[in-house]
Order: structure tokens, then C-alpha cells, then sequence
């Protein structure tokens, strides 16, 4: 593989293999798995959700229901794609489009795995931005619109309602999910996704317990703001399944219905995959700082890989959270849902920020 | 002392990992599906299913017929005389049940006077489904006795 990459170098020459060629082939990959990634959470939520509640999930498509996603994608394929009569048709087309588009895009920063300093071979990741967290912010905040669109273009009073709901959870959700951004900025000094990484090695602490309890609360805000910045429940008044049939995307069948589910899901990866990088060491192993547990580093696999494995150990955790949430809680009603969002998470969260600010002056 | 500590339960979210706690611990219990078309579940003694006659038992009063809320139970008989014992006994021509519009209520049951009944419902069959309105609905009295789908425990209830 190592051999056949560096022959396809020599063959097109660095310029053109290193930002072109390259890229491409990761940019493939991690579509890839990240698109397979979707398919099986739906299928690994119908199972927890199931076991939540002492059933045993699908399991008639294939041996314990793994063939289940498989099936779904392709009876969502072949389903009649309509369009309402008096919909907004570019907006209508439009809006399943930002809803994916972002939320993949930011996997271009994601640091999967060690750069290039670290492996002495390939870097673990597409690219490093040195402003890749306002790149992911600015990402993330795409989707919200692909929603209103989608709502406001369908011509039917539901999902109107899901699209407005939709906007007044993104106002007051953005901005405690941007203020925790922030503590983990002010730790790290930099902007860089891999940059945050390597500083949370470098101190030797992840950074949701650096600074206690500022870290710690950022990171309770972010996650709790990322919850319902994927619309997942028990924040998810813009679907709200019993009140507005099926919220922003009601007229929406097929593959565009499709594409919204894909969002979610891909929502879903994204905050975990940000949430994991910036406040749980990304793919560094559990206590950095401690020696006795070097063990951890998975020492037998390649530097990249065991840090890919650690990363997706994380993930995993963080995507089971994720359902286990669906599967507790009730929705919030909507001013409960005002209520949550302006009156504790945007005051704790600058309680993080500017503690985070004055223990870094005092002690840092 | 409480107010203070409902703050720090709202403020700590204590509520809300106590549910956390409980939802997890359900995972891990035994899953309560059936899995219909392999496993079936059995229903109660009491459960009124597909009905059945014995016709030995029954003695052609036509009660059954008479009680039936909606007229579905349909009896014909005639009187013969038996060669080998001399005596008058009546014959069942016609026992047919129209099943289409069966509420199984189990008043044919309650009605009939014989001991045990000749005529009851508590087969533990329900699998009475079909894919046609005029398919199987209609049971005349061979049926009515040696019905063709029923499972292997009807016949344990016989003999009670």
C-alpha cells in the first residue's frame, strides 16, 4: 500500500500527488466510512432504543438485523420522490442539500488520527486549518438553514412550524455552544483542530478537566447544545413526531427525506467527532499525563492506527449517549426549552468562559 | 434544607442521571418479544377462540341458534328412527356457522344445556385470518368438528 502510494507520487509528481491526489483519496475514504458509519448507527439506534425498552429490535433482515440498513437504503431508492404542487421547488431541492453538505464538509478538519510530526508518515486527518474551529462553527450553523428552507419551502403549515421552531432553537443554542467553544480555544491557544490536540498532550490533561470545573461545564454546555444543534431528541421540537407529524421535513419522501436523515446522522457524528477532539484529547489515550498507563497507547499497532482506535473508542461512547438520550428523555416543551437555553446553559457557559480566562492568567 | 437541595438537584441535574441510570439497566434485561410466527404465546383457559361442536353431545334443541345475538348459527335436523334400539333420535342436518360476522361473545356457549357443553369456544385457536371475505368464514358442521388448522392442545380441552 505505503509502496503503491509513493509510486503514484513519483509517477505524478509531489505538487500534483500531495494536493490533489492525495487528498482525494482521503477525502474518499473517510466519505466512506463515514456514509457506512450513518447506515449502521440507524441500525445500532433501532437496537438500543429496543433493548431500552425490553424489545429486541429488528433482527428479520439478516442474522441479528445487520442487513437492516441496507434495506432501508434501498426502499428510501426507490421510493416516488414528490414534490408538493405549490411548494418552492429550488428551495424545496435545496434544502435536504445543506442540511449533508456542511455536516460532511467538516470532516475535512477533523483530526482523525496523529499528523504527520508524530507518524513520520501520513497525516491521520484530510487537512489542518488554522482556524479550523471557526471553519467547523461556521459548518455547523449551515445546516440550521437547510432546515428553515426545507420548512418554509413545503407549503404546509407543519413544517412551517418545525422550520421556526428550528430557527429559535439555533439562536439560543448557538451561542452557549459558541461561548464552550471557546474555553477549549483559550486552553489550547490555537485555532487548529490538530493544534487543540496536541496542546491537550502536550499539558497532559483533556481538556474537559482542565481548569476544573470551567472545562468540565464547557464541556456539559457543548454537549448539551450539540444535542440540540442535531435536533436529537429530547430536543427535537423542529420534528416533534406528536405534535407537528413529522416537523421541517413532513413533505418530504424518498431520497430527499433520505438526505435529511442523513444530516442528522452525520450531525450527530460531527458534534461527537468536535466534542471528542476539542474536550477528550481527540485520539490521544486516556490519562496523557500518566505514566504507569503507557500501556494504553496501544503500542503493538502503528502510532496512527491505535490513535484512530482510541478516537473511535470515543466516538462510539459518545454516539451511544447520543440514543441513550432519546431513549430517557421526554421532549422539552417549548419555553422549558427557552427556558434551559437562556437561563442556565448561556450563563454557565460564560461562568466557563471567563473562569477559564482569569485561572489561565492566575495559574496558567 | 429541602429547597436547598431541590437547587442542587436541578443545578447538578440529578433528576436527570437517576433516569440515565435506570434506562441503562434496562438493557440488560431479559427482552419480553415474541417472535410470533416461531414462538406463539398460549392464551388464557378462559380465551374464547374457534369454536367447536361434538355431535354425539348434542341434543338438537337449537338454543345455541336461538341465543346468537345475530342469527349466525344455522340448525336443520330431522327426526329418524334408530334400527337397533327402535327409539325416535333426532339427526343434525345442518350445523353451519357464518363466522363473518362472529363477535365470538360465547352466548351459544352460556346457552347450550348439555354437560359438558356441546358446542364452546375455548379452543385457544385465533389464528382465524384469511385473505378472502368468503374463505373459511363459512363452517358447516364437519368442519365444526374436526377443524383442519386447529393446533394439538384443543384436544386436552376436550376431555375436561
Amino acid at each position: 500500500m505505503a509502496e503503491l502510494l509513493s509510486g503514484l507520487r513519483e509517477a505524478a509528481g509531489p505538487f500534483l500527488f500531495d494536493y490533489t491526489i492525495q487528498p482525494a483519496l482521503k477525502i474518499a475514504l473517510v466519505m466512506a466510512v463515514v456514509l457506512g458509519l450513518i447506515a449502521y448507527l440507524t441500525l445500532a439506534e433501532r437496537k438500543i432504543l429496543g433493548f431500552l425498552q425490553v424489545r429486541t429490535g429488528p433482527n428479520r433482515v439478516g442474522p441479528w438485523g445487520v442487513l437492516q440498513p441496507i434495506a432501508d437504503v434501498a426502499k428510501l431508492l426507490v421510493k416516488e420522490d414528490s414534490i408538493p404542487d405549490r411548494a418552492v421547488r429550488w428551495a424545496f431541492v435545496l434544502a435536504p442539500c445543506l442540511v449533508v453538505g456542511p455536516a460532511l464538509v467538516i470532516f475535512a478538519v477533523v483530526p482523525f488520527g496523529p499528523s504527520s510530526a508524530t507518524t513520520g508518515g501520513a497525516n491521520w486527518f484530510i487537512t489542518d486549518v488554522n482556524v479550523g474551529l471557526l471553519f467547523v462553527i461556521a459548518m455547523a450553523t449551515i445546516s440550521v438553514y437547510g432546515i428553515i428552507l426545507g420548512g418554509w419551502s413545503s407549503n404546509s403549515k407543519f413544517s412551517l412550524l418545525g422550520g421556526l421552531r428550528s430557527a429559535a432553537q439555533m439562536i439560543s443554542y448557538e451561542v452557549p455552544q459558541g461561548f464552550s467553544l471557546v474555553v477549549p480555544l483559550l486552553m489550547a491557544g490555537t485555532m487548529s483542530l490538530n493544534g487543540i490536540v496536541m496542546s491537550q498532550l502536550e499539558q497532559g490533561r483533556w481538556f474537559a478537566f482542565g481548569f476544573f470545573p470551567f472545562g468540565f461545564l464547557a464541556f456539559f454546555v457543548y454537549f448539551v447544545a450539540g444535542v440540540a444543534e442535531s435536533n436529537r431528541n429530547p430536543f427535537d421540537l423542529p420534528e416533534a413526531e406528536s405534535e407537528l407529524v413529522a416537523g421541517f421535513h413532513t413533505e418530504y419522501s424518498g431520497m430527499r427525506f433520505a438526505l435529511f436523515f442523513l444530516g442528522e446522522y452525520a450531525n450527530m457524528i460531527v458534534v461527537s467527532a468536535i466534542g471528542v477532539t476539542l474536550f477528550l484529547g481527540g485520539w490521544s489515550r486516556p490519562f496523557p499525563n500518566v505514566e504507569v498507563l503507557s500501556f494504553l497507547d496501544l503500542g503493538f499497532l502503528p502510532v496512527g492506527l491505535a490513535g484512530l482506535v482510541w478516537f473511535t473508542l470515543k466516538l462510539v461512547v459518545f454516539l451511544f449517549t447520543f440514543i441513550w438520550f432519546r431513549g430517557t428523555f421526554p421532549r422539552y416543551r417549548f419555553d422549558q426549552l427557552m427556558d434551559l437555553g437562556w437561563k442556565w446553559l448561556i450563563p454557565t457557559s460564560l461562568i466557563a468562559v471567563v473562569g477559564t480566562g482569569l485561572a489561565k492568567i492566575l495559574f496558567g | 434544607m429541602t429547597s436547598t437541595k431541590r437547587f442542587l438537584d436541578r443545578i447538578m441535574l440529578l433528576d436527570l442521571f437517576a433516569g440515565l441510570g435506570i434506562t441503562f439497566k434496562y438493557i440488560f434485561k431479559k427482552k419480553v418479544t415474541v417472535q410470533y410466527p416461531e414462538e406463539r404465546m398460549e392464551p388464557s383457559h378462559r380465551f374464547r377462540g374457534m369454536f367447536r361442536l361434538d355431535e354425539d353431545r348434542c341434543i338438537k334443541c337449537t338454543l345455541c341458534a336461538r341465543d346468537c345475538p345475530i342469527d349466525i348459527i344455522y340448525i336443520d335436523w330431522h327426526q329418524e328412527v334408530n334400527p337397533e334400539t327402535e327409539k325416535k333420535e333426532k339427526l343434525l342436518d345442518r350445523f353451519d356457522i357464518d363466522l363473518q360476522r362472529c363477535m365470538f361473545c360465547g352466548l351459544c356457549e352460556e346457552a347450550c344445556p348439555t354437560n359438558p357443553k356441546s358446542i364452546w369456544l375455548t379452543t385457544k385457536t385465533y389464528e382465524l385470518a384469511s385473505y378472502e371475505r368468503w374463505e373459511n368464514l363459512y363452517i358447516d358442521m364437519a368442519e365444526l368438528q374436526e377443524w383442519k388448522v386447529r393446533p394439538e392442545y384443543t384436544d386436552r380441552e376436550i376431555e375436561k
